[in-house]
Order: structure tokens, then sequence, then C-alpha cells
């Protein structure tokens, strides 16, 4: 039932990035952790076999979230949250809290 | 054997009586059962089964009937539909399903979730992605079969979407006033 969690190291730094942003896709991932995309992709196409998350579509980019149908949600979500309160603040303010413009931004301006 | 032809329901059997043959024990959840529960008024393509057995091993079961394993999901080059191995455990939400049901056909038996836990199923969807096509696929399953209602309360309670099922229930009330016949098995909601 949890034998996925545990898999490799890029798991608990996706549980933990979605513990405070809510959802995610791997370029986003990638970018943030300075790691490879492909194995990123491959922990989250896992985390959603496993049944902890799902994915959408938005435009041409596949974005995972919580799956709110699994079972031990809360349970994973609490350990998510309490190992990011373990993090060095450097950490967190690097890879964790890093400000992401979320508002919109008309297309054709120069970002 | 050729697999043009076989209906979700005989197909689903045929891949149960297969994998307890090989000792793999499995129940058939999701859409499938929506499908057998409405007598086929939706129709799903995907055969979604848990199991704690080892991916591997199913393989090695799925193998002579042809099947070949994508993933966690299997498929045959002569049939439309997609045989897949969710991980367990089969629960709805929060709560596990402890009772289950066994049907039996030609083919053989079949194990998979009771109608009152499909419903469950597929209110789950409805209650957290607001998804109509499984809020219609939960009042089908209703509308054909006896549904214990004080236990989907319950359950909905615990959900932290009791008002959503109010409107299910509803829904499906007002559906069975337009109904002249009585539905096969069904009693009217409460």
């Amino acid at each position: 039932m949890l034998e996925y969690l545990f898999a490799n190291k890029n798991v608990e730094k996706i549980l933990m990035y979605l513990a405070i942003h809510g959802k995610t896709n791997a370029s986003q991932l990638s970018r943030t952790f300075h790691s490879a995309l492909d194995p990123i992709q491959k922990t989250l196409r896992k985390l959603e076999e496993g049944g902890l998350l799902v994915s959408f579509l938005e435009g041409k980019t596949r974005v995972f979230q919580w799956n709110p149908r699994y079972p031990f949600l809360s349970e994973i979500q609490s350990l998510a949250k309490k190992a990011y309160s373990f993090l060095p603040v450097n950490i967190q303010e690097t890879h964790y809290q890093s400000i992401q413009r979320k508002r919109p931004r008309k297309t054709g301006k120069p970002l | 054997m050729n697999f043009s032809n076989i209906d979700l329901k005989d197909l689903a059997c045929l891949i149960y009586e297969t994998l307890m043959k090989a000792g793999i024990d499995a129940v058939l959840v999701g859409g499938a059962c929506v499908s057998i529960y409405s007598h086929n008024r939706y129709q799903s393509f995907d055969l979604d089964f848990v199991t704690y057995e080892e991916m591997r091993q199913i393989e090695k079961a799925l193998n002579p009937l042809g099947f070949q394993r994508t993933g966690r999901s299997f498929i045959h080059a002569n049939s439309p539909y997609l045989i897949d191995f969710v991980n367990p455990p089969i629960s709805v939400g929060n709560e596990p399903i402890q009772h289950l049901k066994t049907m039996k056909t030609s083919f053989g038996a079949l194990r998979l979730l009771t109608p009152t836990d499909c419903v469950k199923d597929r209110l789950a969807s409805f209650f957290h992605w607001n998804d109509a096509q499984a809020f219609e696929q939960a009042i089908l399953v209703a509308e054909n079969h006896k549904i214990n209602v004080n236990d989907l309360k319950r359950w909905a309670q615990d959900e932290g979407h009791s008002n959503k099922l109010k409107g299910f229930l509803k829904a499906l009330r007002s559906r069975q006033t337009i109904t002249s016949t009585k539905p096969r098995n069904q009693s009217p909601v409460k």
C-alpha cells in the first residue's frame, strides 16, 4: 500500500512542495530543485499510480495535486508538513518559498 | 481466444477466474461496476481491479490469455477493454471497504463493490471534483439497485459532504417520481 512512498529522494521533495503549494508540474519541480526532468516525471507518475496524487491537463501541462480520495491523505500531508518544518530555513526559502507570479499576465507582454 | 465480442461483465469474470486460478485475489472496482449495475446504460472500457499481488505475478497469469502489460495496465489486440490494476487498499474516501459482492455468470464468479459502495465510489468523484458524469453514474446504479441510504448519509457526513449528498438524493427521488414503473429492487428514497 505504501511501498511507492519511499522509492527515491524526489518523493520527499514532491510531498513537501505539495504541502506548501498544493499543486505543481514536473518542469516547475525540475527548475526549483535543479534536478533532471525525467526522474521527476517518473516519480510523479509513480505517486499517481499509487493513488496519492491525481493529475489534470492545463493547456499542454500536466498538473499534479493531492488526491482528495486517497484514504491516507491527511496522514501523509501531516508527515510532509512536519518534515518540511524540520528543513533548515535556507533550504525552505530557496526551494519551497520562492515567490512565483500567480496573477495573470497579458499575452505578448515581456515576462 | 477471441475477445472482440465478449462483453465487459463476462470479460471481468474471465479475468477474475484466471487470477483466482493463479492464486491471485482481486476485486473489481470503478466504472466497470457502474456498467454492470446499470446494465450497460453506462459503458466503461476500463476494468479496474484492486489486488495486493505483485504485477509480475499478474503478468504471468494474464499473458497466456494474450494480454500484454503496459505499466499497471494490460491490453489485448482484439479487445477494446483496458485491464488496470489499482493500488490498494479498497476504499471509498477515508473508509476501507469491508463487504464485497460476489456474482456468478456462465464465465464464473466475480467479486466487486456492492451497489451501495459503487454509488459511494462515484459520489466521491462528484464530492471532490464536481464531476457531473460520476453523479449521473451514481444515479444509474441507485435507480437499478437497493441502496443503503442510511449508510450513504453516514459516509457522506464523515467525508464532510452531507449537502452534496442531499442534492443527489433529491435528484434520485425526482427520477423515481418521473419514472412511471418502479425500478427493479429499488425502494423509494426517504
